[in-house]
């Protein structure tokens, strides 16, 4: 009974809660025995927004996913939160869709729907019946066109995604730790480092002419990818996507903030004060290599070896061993996977602890653990590339919202969604030494962030 | 850098404006719908009673196991809470010819690991797997079901995680709701104790726990599902060569349960709590009745969907909360509805007027055929969904192995749900959602609920 109810930590800045179809982990396909190859086709409209094809028959569904490459890291600085109170504003009317009206339109089709906003991205998404391609298409498009927002819708979403906040923050034990909590204190650049559910005073300064503002600067076709998955025809599709995408006029986009985080130095250690939990907890942050790099891919598998699964290391040491605690979560970038964000990013774990155990036993477990990388052989390589492309397949297998998240992801932030084929040759090029070399550089005491949650609320 | 920049010229771009007088397009109404037949399934029973289902499904290397058993915490005593959840994490730390730590590297080399779930009615060993290791992984499941080391050095650290959990869920909200909901309407059985004391925990001992792994598990109460694309004849030779010699075990046991409805108001204070979390609902009909299709669409159409008529009111309209969903939750041979919601504090009473007015217009009136059929059309994509991934496709069959159903519980349940009519809908709000028979939890600023809780008084009067 109580793994019914475990908790509302939503670690998604979500339209709605719980449609649970999200996929959040990732990797690989595998040109071998037993493979599985993505269909994908790529093609861009003449305003330039980004199209990606890929069919998939085994259930006659569709889904239909619109990433626009605006996250909440670059919102605007006088207005935290904004993206994702944006977010929200894509649901409140469009030319032709009233309030209400877009998602009445998806679901009394037969489907479903959600958006969310990321470091890099916002997203919206609908999962139809095959046979409502077209009416998921013109939909989508009508609100690319332009938006119609009342104050009073503005007002009441306002409402809403303070409601949000105090649900999954500021009324819920262990609120925010650590996904929202972390970056502000490992991040010193601005734009990794605010509050991206935002102070609920910005979120009450909002007004239309920002929602306007943000609609002009950043939702135009040629800062956006569209992708189709599921079971429909090639050539149909292409053709309602130009009908209703085409006319849509491209923006000239603004150009982007430096996001870069300078180079850590030193650990820097920090207590948040929670009065609603009762037991200590901790996590720990390293800043991740760049992007697509050797070291990167390293990081992937490092990952693997040290948090993910049962047989991981850190499972092993923590739970099972030292009996500190019953789950050790983490991975990279929490607000996701892997592959769908576009800056600086951390890998990081946490667990909630008791008070009879010191923090600092628990961050000497993490460095004996890392030290074990150091003797890291070619099996356990193997092995993590193996957990990787079983947990990549699943991605792929759900029911669309996975492949069209990396798909859009490969096409916004590196202009070529094949990647998602190509991926497992990367992380097959990474030797044991380039592990070793890897955790040397990157898992340092110097390069991290340690956050520890001191309860201030009564056992129960 | 440029950043204030641009943001202050394109304040002059200014708004985005509709041309006036513009007629407005309707949207495309979409093609023919695709057939869709509920993928097969493949049935069979070893002679010690355990049950096998396996359905092909999907283009993914992959495949699915779920073994599931009928025990939980139901089959617990007063004094045992969390003792069926014990005994499934003891299960998990290794057979007596390996240890947790074999398993979980045989397991992660076929790309998955092995997951005990202990529910109210169910226990549920799961796993998922690149699809050539689909009879390895039966093996070892049965070999964790069957011959599990249960060792008494590890007891006290899984104590201790319990404790640990037991802490941190009495600490949120709507743990504390729920814990209080169920021990009203269930009183005095399993299905009314949600949560056991540190005390309670602390005492269970390995004897215990062999004692209820000895008297719940068995294959009567077991049935295996592979699903996911897998060699199927490998699977059964597999499932048939390692539960063979598996004891029969016990019949399912679910002991007798009369839910209560009660109007009683249960307030949990949480000083300061910028929210209140509400919990209104009742006992009502289970999935072998007639009416429970029917039921389920007039709760998609209240409060069960994106576009209910609860969501659209106190989220969309008047923005009192940000989650606010109804839903019907089953036990054997019992079931419940009730609305939750997280609400701004100060609107706590409001929020259930609005609740309570939305209940007595569909009580009043039929819904209009147009709405009615677009909560029949969303329902019936989502039974498209719910049986297009692996998961999915279990969850449907266990339902109804669980219930008792036939297969046309499956088989019929689009034409049902659109068999469903307007008037239906309004007798089905008549007679199994009202609201001055509902039970009320609210856990939130206990001085402000004080003031609040007049409202919903004067709700129970709206005609």
């Amino acid at each position: 009974m109580k793994k019914i109810y475990a908790s509302v930590s939503h670690k998604l800045l979500c339209l709605v809660m719980a449609w649970g179809i999200f996929a959040c982990s990732g990797d690989q396909t595998k040109v071998a025995d037993n493979s599985f190859s993505v269909p994908v086709e790529y093609y861009k409209l003449k305003n330039g927004l980004k199209v990606v094809l890929s069919q998939d028959k085994t259930a006659p569904t569709v889904t239909v996913a619109v990433y626009y490459n605006i996250g909440f890291r670059i919102e605007p600085k006088d207005r935290t939160g904004f993206a994702h109170l944006f977010e929200h504003m894509m649901f409140q009317g469009s030319q032709n869709l009233g309030k209400m009206e877009f998602i009445k339109l998806v679901q009394q089709n037969g489907g479903t729907l959600n958006g969310s906003t990321r470091f890099d991205f916002t997203n919206y998404y609908e999962v139809m019946p095959a046979h409502k391609l077209e009416t998921a298409l013109w939909a989508e498009a009508d609100r690319m066109k332009g938006l119609d927002i009342t104050q009073e819708n503005l007002t009441n979403q306002q409402g809403v995604v303070k409601n949000e906040v105090k649900v999954n923050v500021l009324n819920q034990p262990y609120g925010g730790f650590p996904w929202l909590d972390m970056p502000q204190y490992a991040n010193v650049n601005w734009f990794n480092a605010h509050n991206f559910y935002g102070d609920l005073a910005d979120l009450d300064s909002a007004n239309l002419e920002d929602v306007n503002n943000f609609f002009k600067t950043y939702y135009a076709p040629n800062n956006a990818a569209l992708v189709v998955v599921g079971d429909f025809e090639t050539e149909q599709a292409k053709k309602w996507i130009t009908q209703y995408f085409e006319t849509i006029p491209s923006a000239t986009l603004p150009a982007l903030p430096d996001i870069s985080e300078p180079k850590q130095q030193s650990e820097k250690r920090n207590i948040k004060e929670d009065k609603l939990a009762n037991k200590p907890a901790i996590a720990i942050a390293y800043k991740m290599p760049q992007r697509n790099t050797p070291e990167y891919y390293a990081m992937g598998l490092i990952d693997q070896i040290l948090l993910q699964g049962q047989d991981s290391k850190l499972f092993g040491k923590l739970v099972q061993e030292k009996g500190y605690t019953g789950n050790v979560s983490g991975g990279i970038n929490y607000l996701g996977n892997m592959f769908n964000y576009n800056g600086p990013m951390l890998w990081m774990a946490n667990l909630i602890y008791d008070a009879s155990v010191n923090a600092d036993s628990i961050i000497s477990v993490f460095d004996s653990a890392i030290g074990e990388l150091s003797t890291v052989s070619q099996e356990d390589t193997e092995l993590a590339i193996v957990k990787l492309r079983s947990d990549f397949y699943s991605t792929l297998g759900g029911t669309g919202v996975g492949r069209a998240d990396l798909l859009a992801s490969f096409a916004l932030f590196d202009d070529d969604p094949s990647r998602i084929n190509t991926l497992e040759n990367e992380f097959r090029k990474i030797t044991p030494e380039v592990i070793k070399k890897t955790a040397d550089e990157y898992l340092r005491p110097s390069n991290r962030t340690i956050l520890i949650v001191d309860p201030k609320a009564a056992e129960q | 850098m440029s950043k204030l920049k641009y943001y202050l010229i394109i304040i002059f771009l200014g708004v985005v404006t509709l041309p006036v007088g513009a007629q407005k397009q309707t949207p495309p109404p979409g093609g023919k719908p695709k057939d869709f037949v509920l993928p097969a399934k493949k049935v069979s029973q070893l002679k010690n009673g355990l049950k096998s289902t396996m359905v092909q499904y999907g283009s993914i290397p992959k495949v699915t196991v779920n073994l599931i058993i009928k025990t939980g915490n139901v089959n617990e005593g007063p004094n045992e809470v969390w003792l069926a959840d014990l005994t499934g994490d003891m299960m998990k730390e290794g057979t007596i010819t390996m240890d947790f730590k074999t398993i979980s590297r045989k397991v992660a080399a076929m790309g998955g690991e092995i997951n005990i779930g202990v529910g109210g009615d169910q226990t549920n060993v799961s796993g998922s797997v690149l699809s050539e290791f689909a009879p390895e992984l039966i093996k070892i499941m049965a070999d964790v079901v069957m011959n599990p080391a249960l060792p008494s050095s590890e007891i006290d650290r899984l104590k201790s995680d319990l404790k640990r959990q037991l802490s941190v869920q009495k600490s949120q909200p709507q743990s504390q709701a729920i814990e209080s909901f169920n021990s009203i309407i269930y009183k005095g059985h399993p299905y009314g104790r949600t949560f056991p004391t540190q005390a309670m925990l602390d005492s269970y001992t390995i004897d215990m726990v062999k004692g209820f792994y000895e008297k719940n598990f068995g294959a009567k109460r077991a049935v295996i599902y592979v699903v996911g694309k897998f060699d199927e004849a490998a699977a059964q030779k597999s499932i048939d060569e390692s539960f063979n010699a598996w004891k029969e075990g016990p019949e399912p046991n679910f002991p007798p349960v009369t839910p209560t409805k009660s109007s009683e108001i249960s307030m949990i204070d949480r000083s300061d709590a910028p929210q209140t979390t509400i919990i209104l609902g009742l006992p009502t009909i289970t999935p072998q009745h007639a009416d429970y299709v029917a039921l389920q669409v007039t709760n998609s159409l209240l409060g069960g969907s994106f576009s209910s008529r609860i969501t659209s009111n106190i989220r969309e309209n008047k923005g009192y909360t940000y989650s606010p969903f109804s839903s019907i939750q089953n036990h054997k041979n019992t079931s419940v509805w009730y609305e939750q919601a997280d609400v701004t504090s100060e609107h706590t009473g409001a929020a259930l007027q609005e609740i309570a007015k939305e209940v007595k217009t569909l009580q009043n009136e039929p819904p209009p055929k147009a709405e009615l059929e677009g909560i029949q059309n969303y329902m019936a994509g989502v039974f498209v969904l719910q049986n297009s991934t692996p998961g999915g496709i279990i969850t449907q069959l266990n339902f109804i192995d669980f219930h008792g159903l036939s297969d046309s519980y499956l088989t019929d349940r689009v034409k049902n749900i659109y068999g469903v009519t307007p008037e239906k809908v309004s007798a089905m709000a008549k007679e199994h959602f009202k609201y001055e028979d509902m039970t009320l939890v609210l856990v939130g600023d206990k001085k402000l609920l004080q003031k609040q809780i007049k409202a919903h008084e004067e709700a129970k009067k709206v005609r």
